[in-house]
């Protein structure tokens, strides 16, 4: 349960210590990637507690939203209508969705945990 | 949770936070960059103000030249070509002319009353008129709006005096006379008044009215072509052209 928020340190600290930066332009993409990105692994951590937890599915589902996301944005943006829109909605969404089920699921358990 | 389970979810989640960690500072680079931008825009300030004085020294520059250009042209040789051929016109009588002089109207000496003659009007008078006026330091004239140049016939034809081809039998008739100065127009306007050929039009049926000498009567331009048939230039050296 450690490792992945151990990642997820380890993958900021990389960011910020090499100094990686993209052009202001595409930073659209990246917000609209990172959301993605955010949905899926919300998505992941309900699954493992549902206990339907497949590798293969997260991580596909991982970089395929993640491209989707960019391609819907870049998409967008060259037809002048704000189709990024759309990604931002459905994961935001689902994000909200996963995090109200993850609760649930925590709430079940420690209440019976404490009914023990 | 199995550990390979949670190998695929630690990258992942360190591919998240990788650009979590992207984005954060892209987002906030913004801040730091500022000072560097406002540099920048100095710079490009800079660099603009020495466009544009480049473009003020170009366009003083042009219009230097263009002034050049325009003092060469007066100076030219066409343009003194031009202005003689301007002071050639207006002496042929070729450009409406105005300046101060007096006006002449010839007008039936007895309208209505006692037996109506037509009033006739002579070419040798009218030629004597005009003379008479050249005498007296008239420039330009004209009579019933033709203008008098030195290649003007009056002459009878048909009973009928014409001027330059064109009938005076219309009355009263105006001759414009332009002087040389306000002062030559007064003087002619006083020989007039006591000229003999006005007395001789009156023989004729028709009287000279002489109105006060104007600052501007205007003399129009001969409107036909000058044709000039039995005349040669003049070669240098000789006395008199052939």
């Amino acid at each position: 349960m450690w490792l992945p928020v151990m990642g997820l340190i380890i993958g900021v600290i990389i960011g910020l210590l090499t100094d990686i930066r993209i052009p202001e332009e595409y930073s659209n993409y990246l917000s609209i990637a990172i959301l993605a990105a955010l949905d899926t692994l919300f998505g992941g951590i309900r699954a493992q507690l549902q206990n339907i937890y497949d590798e293969k599915v997260f991580v596909s589902g991982f970089f395929f939203n993640i491209l989707l996301a960019a391609s819907l944005a870049f998409l967008g943006v060259h037809l002048g209508v704000d189709l990024y829109l759309a990604a931002v909605f459905a994961f935001g969404v689902r994000l909200f969705q996963n995090i109200a089920v993850i609760r649930r699921i925590l709430l079940t358990k420690w209440s019976t945990n404490g009914d023990k | 949770m199995g550990g390979k389970k949670n190998i695929g979810f630690t990258i992942t989640a360190a591919i998240l936070g990788l650009m979590v960690a992207i984005q954060f500072r892209t987002v906030s680079e913004p801040v730091v960059r500022d000072t560097r931008d406002t540099w920048e825009l100095r710079e490009d300030l800079m660099k603009e103000k020495e466009i544009q004085s480049e473009l003020l020294r170009e366009i003083r520059a042009n219009e230097e030249k263009l002034e050049k250009y325009k003092t060469e042209k007066q100076q030219s040789k066409e343009n003194v070509l031009r202005a003689t051929l301007d002071e050639l016109k207006t002496e042929a009588g070729l450009t409406d002319i105005s300046g101060p002089g007096i006006k002449l109207v010839l007008a039936p000496a007895f309208d209505g009353i006692g037996p109506t003659t037509e009033p006739y009007l002579s070419p040798d008078l009218l030629r004597k008129l005009i003379n008479e006026l050249n005498m007296y330091g008239a420039t330009h004239i004209s009579v019933g709006g033709e203008r008098v140049i030195n290649t003007t016939v009056i002459r009878d034809i048909n009973r009928e005096t014409k001027i330059n081809g064109r009938s005076l039998n219309q009355f009263p008739l105006e001759i414009n006379v332009i002087a040389d100065s306000g002062e030559t127009a007064e003087k002619l306007y006083n020989r007039m008044k006591v000229s003999k050929s006005v007395e001789d039009f009156f023989i004729d049926n028709l009287r000279v009215t002489i109105h006060r000498p104007a600052e501007n009567i205007l003399v129009p331009a001969y409107v036909d072509s000058i044709r000039v048939r039995s005349m040669e230039a003049v070669k240098q050296g000789k006395g008199e052209g052939g």
